[in-house]
């Protein structure tokens, strides 16, 4: 029976119309979910949460000058310095970066233990632990039993990565990688000379430094330290409003500059934002003209099989098992369509993926874009079936 | 449904008219299960619009008509569905058959959704009507009087409390008249259903209990 109602109701069904539609819906509906799709994968790269340090703080350093190298100018915060930003009223609480007082040479054992080894100089700095965001636990130092945890600055790993290991034929280290390399730490100053055991424990963007705990700090420079106390060159400053203009002129007048400033950043993301919305707007507009085009072709079909429909409902036929033939037709073309602009997203973003990848984000979940193409088909879906339903009731009475 | 009450009834192209002469309209008519009506009628005067509104899909009347004293316009979709399929069996002038299936499609689309006859029954009504060999043949390859008999086929293909002839055998010859009358009458018989045949001259031959002019 269902086939002798297809025999007779697919007549005029015209395979151009459905096609134009499905292609139309299909291009509307895949610019849609890949734009959703894409926002999506590119978030990681401008949103990279910072998760050491929070937004409202900023790190604040003197903007080093040819002339005032030369002349012998400071890139140290006097006290003087410190209490002016105090003053401000954006400012709510300044915080000193402390340097390490000694020298430091560490080791990192490349082929493990006993292998092949390499070693560098450097610094440690400090800054008191309310400003920074870390788990508690592993942000301690506890001198009985000495060991180090390090926040090291992301574009070190870049550099080693990119810059050096590159050319040298050196291997290339992941995050995950660098955090479980065991360090030691040899520190040496006031006469002593000492062994710590150390590790990385987090990457960060916005602390171009290496960072230890500040008890770690205060215990070592008693003991290595000279004894002085070294003006900080940069400062942790607490705001209300880190985006707010009469901070970024402060600064500017001052001659300081703030670390990891995002301004550019943030513009690209909020083009990109802009530029995500007006594609989606775009594919939404092909996406609903499609939907016109496909209830023109059902009106103009039913339109031309009037007569049968009528007869259909004569014969005893209810209006649902008449509209079924039509809904079945749309629901098979518009769950073919969602399929086919599912996999074209998924084939552009295997495209566009390698280039995220270089740097340096996996792209985000596929949820958003999944829903959001289910929510407009089912929509686009239930508007077909809605219309069906009222035009072959419409032919109830003739 | 035992009962099928006219009161009152006139459809709208004939408002205002004080007395019609007519036996149906602006009356108090029913027509009861088990028996035979004959509606004889000129042209133009509303018998094919008599039974479109007793089979519910025109409503362009005044008055009241009632199935076992329920006004029928208080009816649902899926109660005319009902109806259509179990209570009233319809042959509408214009046959109303699919020109593109065959002669056995239409039947069975009917058929289908009533389960009302074996395929071997059918046959054998194309058999007795003389047009065996029509059976896949598409209707639209089919003289009128050839639709007529399938149309009277697909007519007695459901269970029904009344049998609606509008103009069954307009179209057939007496021989055929006397065949279509039989089975009719033989349906009707066996189900025990009431027969409302409209005609504007060429009646179907079957006796009837009261012939109302319209």
């Amino acid at each position: 029976m269902k086939k002798l109602l297809w025999k007779l109701l697919r007549k005029h069904l015209s395979v151009p119309q459905l096609v134009g539609f499905a292609l139309a819906n299909l291009i509307g509906l895949a610019i849609v979910i890949l734009a959703v799709q894409f926002y999506q994968d590119v978030k990681p790269v401008f949103n990279d949460e910072e998760s050491f340090i929070s937004k409202d703080y900023l790190i604040v350093s003197k903007s080093i000058s040819t002339s005032g190298a030369l002349m012998g100018g400071t890139s140290e915060f006097s006290e003087d310095d410190i209490a002016d930003i105090e003053k401000q009223k954006w400012c709510r609480s300044v915080g000193r970066f402390t340097s390490g007082d000694y020298s430091i040479v560490a080791t990192i054992a490349v082929d493990g233990e006993g292998g092949r080894s390499m070693y560098t100089q450097l610094f440690f700095e400090s800054i008191p632990t309310q400003y920074i965001d870390v788990d508690n636990a592993q942000w301690r130092f506890d001198p009985n039993n000495p060991y180090v945890p390090v926040i090291i600055s992301r574009d070190y790993l870049s550099l080693y990565n990119f810059g050096f290991a590159s050319t040298q034929g050196l291997p290339q280290i992941s995050e995950g990688m660098a955090s479980s390399v065991k360090l030691r730490f040899r520190l040496k100053g006031n006469g002593q000379e000492e062994f710590i055991d150390g590790r990385v424990v987090g990457f960060s963007n916005r602390l171009n430094t290496i960072l230890v705990p500040d008890e770690f700090m205060q215990w070592s420079n008693e003991r290595f330290g000279s004894g002085q106390t070294i003006p900080p060159s940069r400062l942790v400053v607490e705001v209300n409003r880190p985006g707010d203009v009469v901070i970024d002129k402060y600064m500017e007048e001052h001659g300081y500059e703030i670390a990891g400033d995002k301004g550019s950043s943030n513009k690209a993301y909020f083009f990109l934002t802009i530029i995500i919305s007006i594609v989606i707007v775009v594919g939404i507009l092909i996406s609903l003209l499609s939907f016109f085009v496909l209830m023109l072709s059902i009106y103009l079909l039913l339109q031309k099989n009037t007569k049968k429909l009528q007869d259909l409902l004569l014969l005893g036929y209810s209006p649902a098992q008449v509209s079924r033939t039509y809904i079945n037709t749309v629901i098979a073309i518009n769950a073919g369509v969602l399929i086919a602009a599912i996999a074209l997203m998924l084939a552009a973003r295997a495209y566009y993926l390698p280039m995220l990848r270089a740097m340096g984000t996996d792209g985000g979940t596929l949820w958003a874009a999944l829903v959001v193409a289910l929510v407009i088909m089912a929509a686009i879906t239930v508007g077909n079936i809605i219309a069906i339903k009222r035009k072959v009731m419409s032919l109830w009475h003739q | 449904m035992e009962k099928i009450q006219l009161t009152n009834t006139l459809p709208h192209v004939f408002a205002g008219r004080e007395d019609t002469g007519s036996d149906v309209w602006l009356r108090e008519l029913t027509f009861e299960r088990g028996k035979r009506y004959l509606i004889a009628a000129e042209s133009g005067t509303g018998k094919s619009s008599l039974c479109s509104y007793i089979y519910g899909y025109r409503i362009d009347y005044s008055g009241k008509i009632a199935f076992d004293g329920r006004n029928i316009n208080t009816l649902s979709v899926a109660e005319w569905c009902d109806i259509r399929c179990r209570h009233i069996a319809y042959l509408a002038q214009d046959m109303r058959l699919f020109p593109e299936l065959t002669a056995l499609e239409n039947i069975q689309l009917k058929n289908g959704i009533t389960h009302h006859k074996s395929e071997t029954e059918i046959r054998a009504m194309f058999e007795r009507l003389g047009i065996p060999e029509k059976l896949n043949q598409p209707v639209a390859l089919l003289s009128i009087g050839q639709q007529q008999r399938v149309a009277v086929i697909r007519t007695l293909c459901q269970p029904c409390d009344f049998i609606l002839l509008d103009e069954p055998v307009s179209h057939l010859d007496s021989a055929n008249n006397a065949i279509v009358a039989a089975m009719v009458t033989e349906e009707a018989d066996r189900q025990g259903a009431g027969v409302i045949s409209t005609s504007v001259g060429n009646n179907v031959a079957i006796e009837v209990d009261r012939t109302l002019n319209l």
